[in-house]
């Protein structure tokens, strides 16, 4: 899942100064397992917000609503009956929530409530790491199921660096060097000779090298 | 006011409310209201006077504390003609 982090309520609040009718708008997919923008976290920060407004005197409105997906124009479409009463939208969903909101509104300012951070899992309630970095040419296979492009610092391909000191990263003793986990792995599975095959030369087009990418599936448009 | 720590009816139910007690806390500093104004105690069920000390003792520092400033900002606009004014034209 897309993990993201919730984001100060200063820096929410100094988005919000000019405006007076707002619509936090969560999301049920993503966020909301990482517990940064579904429903609860959208009733809390708006409840926060009308708190702040309140103490300042200021008069706001202040609407929650949250939507299945925010990447999705169906769902997006079920607030277009009433996206004109507000002169802002501080979105809860990841960062391709935001945008996509504010593509189908052009004349309503849309603020990111969270920071979006990575692909990554739930290891336990309050613990998300990261596992891919969406590189477009996945290398799994050979891998024994652990990505060196997210996991390794430097991106490795054909084994670990000097700096892999007892299975840990030279940037940071608490984070498993990649390659130690690959190895590892390798030998539970009894392909430790997939280790000795040099992985070819990576194209990195599929990667942000080569811009904006995008997925055309023929076989599923219509 | 939660059941004592390791000696709760629903296991983890009021390590849950401290928790949830201590984010209230953070929301509420955040926004210049005061974390101080929420506190969570435990205490066992047979624990009256001690009950009463603590509501006693809460009672003391919120009103040492003062009006929270939500009910002073909608007093002052109250009495306040000209912020009344914007806030009915608003």
């Amino acid at each position: 899942m897309i993990v993201a982090d919730k984001k100060p309520i200063e820096e929410i609040i100094e988005y919000l100064k000019d405006h007076t009718n707002i619509l936090v708008l969560g999301c049920n997919e993503c966020v909301t397992v990482c517990e940064a923008g579904g429903k609860k976290e959208v009733a809390v920060l708006a409840s926060t917000l009308r708190m702040h407004a309140q103490k300042e005197g200021k008069e706001i409105k202040i609407d929650e609503v949250t939507l299945e997906r925010q990447c999705d124009k169906e769902y997006l479409d079920e607030i277009r009956d009433v996206i004109d009463q507000y002169d802002a939208v501080v979105s809860l969903a990841c960062g391709v929530g935001v945008q996509f909101t504010a593509e189908q509104y052009h004349s309503t300012q849309v603020y990111p409530g969270v920071n979006t951070c990575f692909m990554g899992a739930t290891e336990e309630r309050g613990l998300w790491t990261e596992r891919c970095q969406g590189c477009g040419q996945c290398i799994l296979a050979t891998t024994g199921s652990i990505c060196p492009v997210s996991r390794c610092a430097k991106r490795l391909f054909n084994g670990p660096c000097g700096g892999s000191t007892d299975g840990r990263c030279e940037i940071n003793a608490e984070v498993d060097c990649a390659w130690q986990l690959i190895v590892d792995r390798l030998k539970a599975l009894d392909k430790l000779d997939e280790y000795e095959k040099l992985c070819p030369l990576k194209d990195w087009s599929t990667d942000r090298a080569g811009g904006p990418r995008k997925v055309v599936r023929e076989d599923v448009q219509q | 006011m939660g059941c004592l720590e390791g000696d709760c009816h629903f296991n983890n139910g009021n390590l849950m409310a401290r928790r949830r007690v201590e984010q209230a806390q953070k929301i509420l500093d955040s926004i210049d209201i005061g974390g101080e104004r929420v506190k969570m105690y435990n205490l066992s069920s047979s624990e009256g006077p001690r009950f009463a000390q603590y509501a006693a003792e809460f009672t003391e520092k919120i009103n040492a504390l003062g009006p929270n400033p939500i009910k002073l900002a909608k007093n002052k606009a109250a009495v306040d003609p000209a912020t009344r004014d914007m806030a009915e034209t608003n």
